[in-house]
């Protein structure tokens, strides 16, 4: 039920879940995973990943849809999310006290609700005593409406069978549904999730719009970091959707209505979009077949319409800020390419370079050495890796120091990246922590199953993980070079400051 | 590539966060005989009707030992992977530190790690942990100190004397103490940038008293009070054998293992220690209405009083009460009424906090926009009252029984998790099979029991209430529930300060 975090973590990012790759010494990650994953396609497009891990009797879940605030047109921002919170409302069997008798007036609430916002789009022209009745009427047919409701009835069978993590995400790549449950409850699990994919109903859909403007509230508008983040991806892109919130600007999701609910559904939550994550006690093969049978049987549908716009190469520097009310910090931005192309891996190395450990090259200069801020990072991948992408940078000054210390010390070492051969040893580095980091993703049937759905989703093969190590060793200080070069430029990056507001201060 | 997968898992773990609720033991067993049939696609089953037996599950069990200078080790092998995780809990904590130094056993908790030992300097400990992919840790928290080790099996041994270094030669070197300190004023010039952090704090100082070691909180004098010399004192006082235990799980040969911590920890000489008397939790303060002001378009609405302690035998009911009332998602009261009915909040729930040596804390929290907050109020304040006032109905007691027993096993997910719970369990002087009496006890829990501890532990009418937000937006003023009183921050936000750009 929520939108992806979408702020940078700080230092204190801990080195976890990374991929699952070939380390070089005795016992890897990679032979550890190796030949584990049962690779399944069902007829109708939908994928599904297994692995047996007997440790426990329980079961993860992680079922994955290649939608995200990508696929949102103008106008809907907060679409694909609301949808994501909607997916908790129930079907027609689930979540209902009497479906015949509800489905009427879910329509009529449906058709109101258009006409209030209509007439509420008159701004001042509006007509008031209209608008009063109309809203006397939606809520009495609201509450007609809930009279016909369980509430919450889908998380409380979950939780009635003992569900750890039930939970669901949406990023602006993808969008998540979790759960992990006692290893027997599997037959209810495909009963429950095959249902939610043939015969949702978006019920309560304009009292959880409400909830969902809270969560923006929360997250973005009184969050000094969910708000620089927010104006941020805004300058970097002027074209491609990254640029948009996947929370939704405010009066988009003013705007948003079951209806459009139904067919954003339709059109992207087809069983081709969709990969079924599965790790835990069970029988892999026995399984297999018994997710067959239960989603199988789906209809296919057609694929949803590409992402077509592609973000212009950026001709010069961006630079805003932000004045809201909290102590200073900055975000940095280069335009890069997506999860796929050939120097991704360097931009992976890049990062970990810069920004794994205390001992690397952004915690040494800024935090320990200059002391100039209290926490320094930098991610690849931002706020997506599906399309062409961000690689930023990002600090928390320490008073008295400034943002233009701050900024100029980040830049020192992107400048650096340029001018310097990356030493042997500490190319070594990055490699030993991502194989140690790989290993302990290994630790949890809930994040095994995450990355195994996250990489098949996004980068079109969950190989990737056994993948990356090799294409990360393979990485030359030349690379790293030529890429900082090419890509680290100010031409092609923007810059975001958060600043306090001047007030005028009253006299005493 | 890290932060992209590190971003979900991140976002998976919101919902628990907002439940605040983290001493859920939620937990499971139950269910009767499987009519769990294959799944057939034409005549799906009715996932309210299937009924599952208990998963058969014996967890294993660490080995406890005592060396003979008083140190204790629970040690439990787990060769599924070529890690080992060593976890140590050390009877210390910021309840011990003095009321002119507050930040003192934070500081030592956090140089004890960052600035070396005797036998190598901080930077140097860093490059060597991080070559190899291993994650040290040290920290002191309010009761308790504590330090982590998790290396690759390969490396255990070395790790086995770094560790070992650390806990009992850490060297403070004077840079970075000056670090360390910088950091932490940094942090509290930080303090008043996010609601949800103010509420917690003005809320806890109500509660406790903000003198009083469980409410107080430093401030830039008392961190700037703080010298190296202090540190290394605190450090000396409180680390000793005898007031230590080390947990390790992971890849490792048990007898091989307990040699390395015999050499490494075996000369550590034991000492007595005195511990500074902790004066008791007043008794339950007098009800009140606070309003602490913030720009802001959400309002952080807390209200509670004082709780009970996590040995009281009232522990296991008043849980699963509150379970009932908002410390579950879905299947609660508060989620229902004040969110998904209402549409008033994202987060809103109540916790049951039990205090491991002294009074815990009961509250329900909300966040909503300010043009609600009184209807929030009213409506958490409402489901408070109802609870206590009625008896929960048989049926909502079960289905709280099914979701705690049937989640059991969740509590036994991983080996680090089971004995990282014994050692703590020890440490807080619970029963080693507090867990299991608890899931028997929740068995037995009636109607009658719950009846009886709402009466008894909560208090709607003696409730604290705190909301931080922008007053002049509220539906109603405050004074709705009480006479007011506006607190102000303890120290400027950011747009007073000078010049901060």
């Amino acid at each position: 039920m929520t939108v992806m975090i979408r702020r940078l973590r700080g230092a204190a990012r801990v080195a976890i879940a990374v991929a699952i790759a070939i380390i070089p010494s005795a016992a890897t990650a990679g032979s550890l995973l190796e030949g584990r994953v049962i690779d399944r396609t069902l007829a109708n497009g939908m994928r599904v990943l297994l692995v047996e891990r007997p440790v426990v009797p329980t079961v993860s879940y992680n079922v994955t849809f290649r939608v995200g605030s990508v696929n949102e047109q103008t106008g809907e921002s907060g679409l694909a999310h609301l949808f994501e919170h909607m997916a908790f409302k129930g079907t027609t069997t689930i979540g209902t006290k009497d479906y015949a008798r509800e489905r009427p007036l879910l329509d009529e609430i449906d058709r109101l609700a258009l006409d209030i916002q209509a007439e509420e789009d008159k701004g001042r022209a509006a007509d008031a005593t209209r608008l009063a009745e109309l809203r006397t009427r939606f809520e009495a047919l609201q509450d007609e409406a809930r009279a016909l409701v369980a509430p919450n009835e889908l998380g409380i069978i979950y939780d009635r069978n003992g569900a750890a993590g039930l939970n669901a995400s949406t990023g602006v790549d993808v969008t998540r549904y979790t759960v992990s449950l006692p290893a027997n409850r599997f037959p209810l699990w495909t009963v429950l999730e095959s249902d939610r994919l043939t015969h949702p109903v978006f019920r309560e859909f304009y009292t959880e719009r409400a909830v969902v403007q809270e969560e923006r509230r929360m997250r973005v508008d009184n969050n000094p970091g969910g708000k620089l983040y927010e104006a941020f991806i805004a300058a970097a892109f002027a074209a491609h959707p990254y640029g948009v919130p996947t929370i939704g600007w405010a009066s988009d999701v003013d705007h948003l209505t079951a209806p459009m609910a139904r067919e954003f559904f339709d059109r992207h939550y087809g069983p081709s979009n969709a990969v079924i994550a599965i790790v835990g006690d069970l029988d892999a093969e026995k399984t297999v077949r018994q997710v067959a049978a239960a989603f199988g049987a789906i209809p296919a549908r057609p694929a949803p319409p590409p992402v077509v716009t592609l973000e212009p190469a950026q001709a010069g520097e961006r630079r805003i800020e932000v004045e809201y009310d909290a102590q200073p910090q900055i975000l940095i931005g280069y335009h890069k390419s997506d999860i796929n192309d050939p120097d991704d891996p360097v931009f992976d190395v890049i990062e970990s370079l810069l920004s794994s450990g205390r001992t690397s090259r952004l915690y040494t200069s800024l935090v320990k050495t200059r002391q100039v801020a209290v926490a320094a990072s930098a991610a690849s991948g931002e706020p997506g890796a599906r399309y062409p992408n961000l690689f930023t940078l990002q600090a928390v000054p320490r008073a008295p120091h400034t943002l233009d210390e701050v900024e100029a010390a980040l830049l020192a070492e992107v400048d650096r990246l340029q001018r310097e051969a990356v030493p042997a040893r500490e190319l070594e580095k990055v490699l030993n922590r991502l194989d140690a980091a790989l290993i302990r993703s290994l630790q949890s049937n809930s994040g095994l199953a995450s990355q195994l759905a996250y990489y098949e989703a996004v980068a079109g093969d969950w190989r990737y993980l056994l993948r990356i190590r090799d294409r990360m060793a393979a990485v030359t200080p030349e690379d790293v070079r030529r890429v900082a070069a090419a890509w680290l430029v100010k031409r092609n990056r923007t810059v975001a400051r958060l600043v306090p507001p001047v007030v005028e201060r009253a006299a005493p | 590539m890290r932060a992209r997968v590190e971003r979900h898992q991140q976002a998976a773990v919101e919902r628990h966060q907002q439940a605040a609720a983290f001493v859920f033991l939620a937990l499971v067993l139950f269910g009767l005989v499987a009519t769990a049939r294959a799944a057939e696609p034409s005549t799906p089953a009715d996932p309210r009707a299937m009924t599952f037996p208990a998963v058969p599950f014996s967890p294993p069990k660490a080995k406890r030992m005592v060396l003979p200078n008083g140190l204790i080790l629970y040690l439990l092998e787990d060769h599924e992977l070529p890690l080992v995780t060593l976890s140590a809990m050390i009877r210390t904590g910021s309840l011990y530190e003095p009321a002119d130094k507050i930040g003192l056993a934070a500081l030592t908790g956090t140089v004890m790690r960052t600035g070396g030992t005797v036998s190598l300097g901080g930077d140097a400990l860093d490059d060597e942990l991080e070559f190899v992919g291993a994650e040290m840790g040290s920290g002191i928290g309010t009761d308790a100190g504590s330090a982590s080790l998790n290396v690759l099996k390969k490396d255990l041994a070395r790790g086995v004397v770094l560790f070992a270094d650390m806990l009992i030669r850490p060297a403070f070197a004077p840079d970075k103490v000056d670090l360390a300190k910088k950091q932490a004023i940094e942090g509290i010039r930080r303090r008043n940038d996010h609601p949800a952090s103010i509420a917690s704090r003005e809320f806890n100082k109500l509660l406790y008293g903000a003198r009083h070691p469980y409410g107080r909180e430093s401030t830039e004098a008392t961190v700037n009070a703080i010298t190296r010399d202090d540190l290394v004192a605190f450090h000396r006082r409180y680390y000793h054998p005898n007031t230590t235990m080390i947990a390790a799980t992971g890849d490792f040969d048990r007898d091989e293992l307990v040699r390395q911590l015999i050499g490494a920890f075996g000369p550590w000489k034991p000492e007595k220690v005195t511990y500074p008397t902790v004066p008791p939790v007043k008794d339950q303060p007098a009800p009140s209405v606070n309003s602490i002001r913030r720009d802001v378009t959400q309002t952080q609405v807390r209200m509670g009083h004082l709780g009970i302690k996590q040995a009281d035998p009232d522990y296991f009911a008043l849980s699963l009460l509150d379970d009932i009332l908002g410390g579950q998602a879905f299947s609660s009261r508060l989620f229902r009424e004040v969110r998904t009915k209402a549409g008033l909040a994202y987060s809103v729930g109540s916790a049951v906090i039990p205090g491991n040596f002294d009074r815990g804390s009961f509250f329900l929290y909300a966040q909503t926009k300010a043009g609600s907050t009184a209807q929030a109020i009213s409506a958490m304040k409402a489901e408070l009252e109802g609870i206590v006032a009625a008896p929960v109905p048989e049926r909502e007691l079960e289905e709280a029984k099914q979701a705690f027993l049937n989640s059991f096993v969740f509590s036994f997910s991983s080996s680090a998790q089971i004995v990282n719970r014994q050692m703590s369990l020890e440490y807080y002087g619970l029963p080693a099979d507090f867990l299991e009496r608890f899931r028997a006890n929740v068995e037995k829990v009636t109607t009658k029991d719950l009846a009886r501890v709402a009466r008894k532990h909560l208090h709607p009418d003696r409730l604290i209430i705190l909301a931080v937000g922008d007053e002049r937006a509220f539906d109603k003023p405050l004074s709705t529930f009480g006479p007011v009183r506006a607190i102000p921050l303890d120290q400027p936000t950011a747009a007073l300060q000078p010049a901060a750009r």
